[in-house]
């Protein structure tokens, strides 16, 4: 397992917390809690190591993208570039429009 | 986009399976995803947590009637019973049931999705299965206690002894149920035993259309949340008969002890035999001393002072003695050359022993129901493992070994004090089903002692990891390794006996042991309480053994509305 730490400036808010996906095969689980730090913060837990260049392009992207202050909580297991890409944006959009479950 | 579009059950995450079945609107979770309460132990051992543990709790209405759903992520470290998901399964069950104690009937339904006991945490699952198992056997008094298998995982390993237990049970054609995985009985009993590859085979063993057709469960359904719904609803309001399975001990050991498993029985045969009603039979089974002479026989003969078995069955030693005035019912598990279950013969628990079992515990509640002072039911226990065998999974060992879970839950409940003595090995569906049910554990500390779940070359497999991985990973966590001084950190164990030569015990080592099975009969006679909290309540628990069991426990006290 190895762990890694990011932390980016943001200015915007955002409405609620959201939490996505699964730490099975091929998948990651995404916790988003808003903050007032003005800072976007990724803690990822992954169990593939030797993949922070990817793990960085994929997240400066996100960022680029998504101005949010919030702390971003991942566990991965394994997921692709892809996967984790698609999971941050559904992330946000619950964050934004919230999570219904019911 | 998080919006539930699919009315599959089955391709659902386990948190939405749970949303889904109860009425809109009406559901809140406990202990989510944004408690943190995730395990302590897969992160010592470098592996990737989930912050829920995979155990979802979801509490609502279904068709306007208090229902907590338990659903288990199968995705997660496939759906494996760690500390805190078994906390949280084994806490919410008790929850309901102090909840219906006091007249507030709230509805249980289980979605099983677990290969059993999670490898990484080992003993920790054990503990909670049983405590689990405790709990669905207590509550079933009150209300239904339904389980679905959906799959895709099943339910397999120690949870299907917690299935097994279930008031009613709702499959699909895809939920598998069995108690050894197809992998683990090739890795323990060889490729000719069974091809785990041949998945069609295995389908038609313990596939959700063969286990309803032979009657193990009761109701068949297409994947669509409304056949769930109204499966439930036939159940709760009675249109579906509750089989009790477990307590019909004599319509299955008649057929376990007339079964011919010279040649290979097929499924559709198998099948055949569930559905006929077994002749009597009276017929002494074939039993042999040679290679019997086990550390659990030579116990039971001390502590009987050589009473004669009064079983049916050669494997299971059943006697009544007086042990210092105390009446007592002693049981062993012996391994008997001849029997004819070929995966049974070294003292496993197979489809004979766990009914065999069920039927003297129930025997004994049965006599002494009229008595004020109740038997004390002594388990010895020194039992290898379950029986890892084609036949066995064909014919349900699962359900066998829930046999002997109630039975033995359901003595402790009526009053019965269970001292379990661990002599020799304690190991995983055979320690569920003959031991853990005790108000109280003691053990002989003894490098002849083991508690653990599964070899360690079926768990290095399944885990996929190098044994020596195992045993630096069994250095951090105590759960995981398997000599007794490792599980007595867990808390659970009521006495560790030293200086007693487990093996070869003479009149004095006997004297130590019957001294601390009076200590713990006179320590469960003097409280009225008659669960397994006691194991949550010692010292070494709390300081250390069982932290984050306890803690769930008290975090689902506070959420509960």
């Amino acid at each position: 397992m190895e762990k890694l730490i990011y932390s980016f400036p943001a200015s915007k808010t955002i409405e609620q917390p959201a939490h996505v996906g699964v730490v099975g095969s091929g998948d990651l689980e995404i916790l988003v809690e808003p903050s007032d730090d003005n800072k976007t913060v990724f803690e990822i837990r992954t169990g593939i190591t030797g993949f922070q260049d990817t793990w960085e392009k994929v997240i400066e992207r996100f960022v680029s993208q998504n101005d949010i202050s919030a702390l971003i909580r991942i566990n991965d297991f394994g997921a692709t570039p892809g996967v984790v890409s698609i999971r941050l944006a559904q992330a946000v959009e619950v964050s934004t429009n919230g999570a219904n479950h019911n | 986009m998080a919006q539930i579009i699919t009315e599959s059950l089955v391709e659902s995450l386990a948190r939405e399976r749970a949303f889904q079945l109860l009425d809109k609107g009406s559901a809140y979770e406990i202990l989510g995803p944004f408690d943190g309460l995730e395990s302590p132990h897969l992160a010592a051992q470098n592996i990737v947590p989930q912050f829920d543990d995979g155990m979802i709790i979801v509490r609502g209405t279904l068709n306007g009637q208090q229902t907590v759903i338990v659903s288990i992520e199968g995705n997660f470290q496939g759906g494996g019973i760690g500390e805190v998901s078994g906390a949280k399964f084994a806490g919410t069950l008790e929850k309901v049931l102090k909840e219906c104690e006091n007249g507030n009937k709230i509805y249980p339904i289980i979605i099983y999705d677990t290969g059993g006991v999670r490898l990484q945490e080992a003993n920790y699952g054990l503990l909670s299965i049983a405590e689990i198992s405790a709990a669905i056997v207590a509550l079933r008094e009150y209300v239904p206690v339904i389980g679905i298998i959906p799959g895709k995982v099943g339910s397999f390993g120690g949870m299907s002894l917690t299935a097994g237990l279930c008031s009613a049970l709702i499959m699909t054609r895809e939920g598998r149920l069995g108690m050894n995985g197809p992998e683990v009985v090739q890795q323990e009993a060889g490729i000719r035993e069974l091809d785990s590859r041949n998945k069609q085979l295995i389908w038609k063993m313990i596939g959700g259309a063969v286990r309803t057709e032979s009657g193990l469960a009761d109701i068949l359904v297409e994947d669509d949340i409304p056949n769930y719904q109204d499966a439930i609803q036939s159940i709760w309001n009675g249109e579906i008969k509750l089989k009790h399975r477990t307590k019909n001990v004599e319509q299955y050991l008649s057929l376990f002890k007339s079964l011919d498993i010279e040649e290979k029985i097929t499924p559709e045969q198998a099948k055949e035999h569930f559905n006929t009603k077994p002749a009597n039979v009276n017929t002494d089974l074939p039993a042999s001393l040679e290679g019997g002479n086990s550390t659990g026989r030579k116990w039971f003969d001390l502590i009987t002072n050589g009473e004669p078995s009064l079983s049916e069955v050669p494997s299971v030693l059943v006697a009544d003695t007086s042990i210092s005035g105390v009446k007592a019912r002693v049981i062993a598990v012996v391994p008997n050359t001849e029997s004819n279950y070929y995966r049974a013969r070294k003292g496993e628990i197979g489809l004979l022993e766990g009914w065999t079992i069920a039927k003297y515990v129930r025997q004994a509640i049965e006599e002494d129901k009229n008595l004020t002072e109740k038997r004390l039911i002594l388990p010895i226990v020194d039992v290898p493992s379950q029986a890892f065998g084609y036949h066995e999974e064909l014919f349900g060992i699962y359900l066998s070994c829930s046999a002997a879970v109630d039975a033995y839950a359901t003595a402790r409940l009526s009053g019965h004090p269970i001292v379990a003595a661990i002599v020799g090995n304690a190991i995983s569906g055979a320690f569920l089903s003959h031991g853990m049910q005790a108000n109280r554990l003691i053990a002989l500390n003894d490098d002849g002692v083991n508690v653990h779940v599964m070899s360690k070359k079926s768990a290095a497999i399944i885990t996929q990891r190098s044994i020596e991985e195992l045993d630096e990973a069994a250095k951090e966590v105590p759960s995981m390794a398997y000599d007794i001084q490792s599980f007595k950190k867990l808390g659970a164990l009521y006495n560790l006996l030293d200086g007693v030569n487990a093996k070869e015990p003479n009149s004095e080592d006997k004297a130590v042991l019957v001294e601390a099975i009076l200590d713990a009969y006179k320590d469960i006679q003097s409280s009225s309480i008659r669960d397994l909290s006691c194991r949550l309540k010692s010292e070494i628990a709390i300081s250390s053994g069982r932290k984050a069991s306890i803690q769930v426990r008290e975090m689902i006290d506070a959420q509960w509305k």
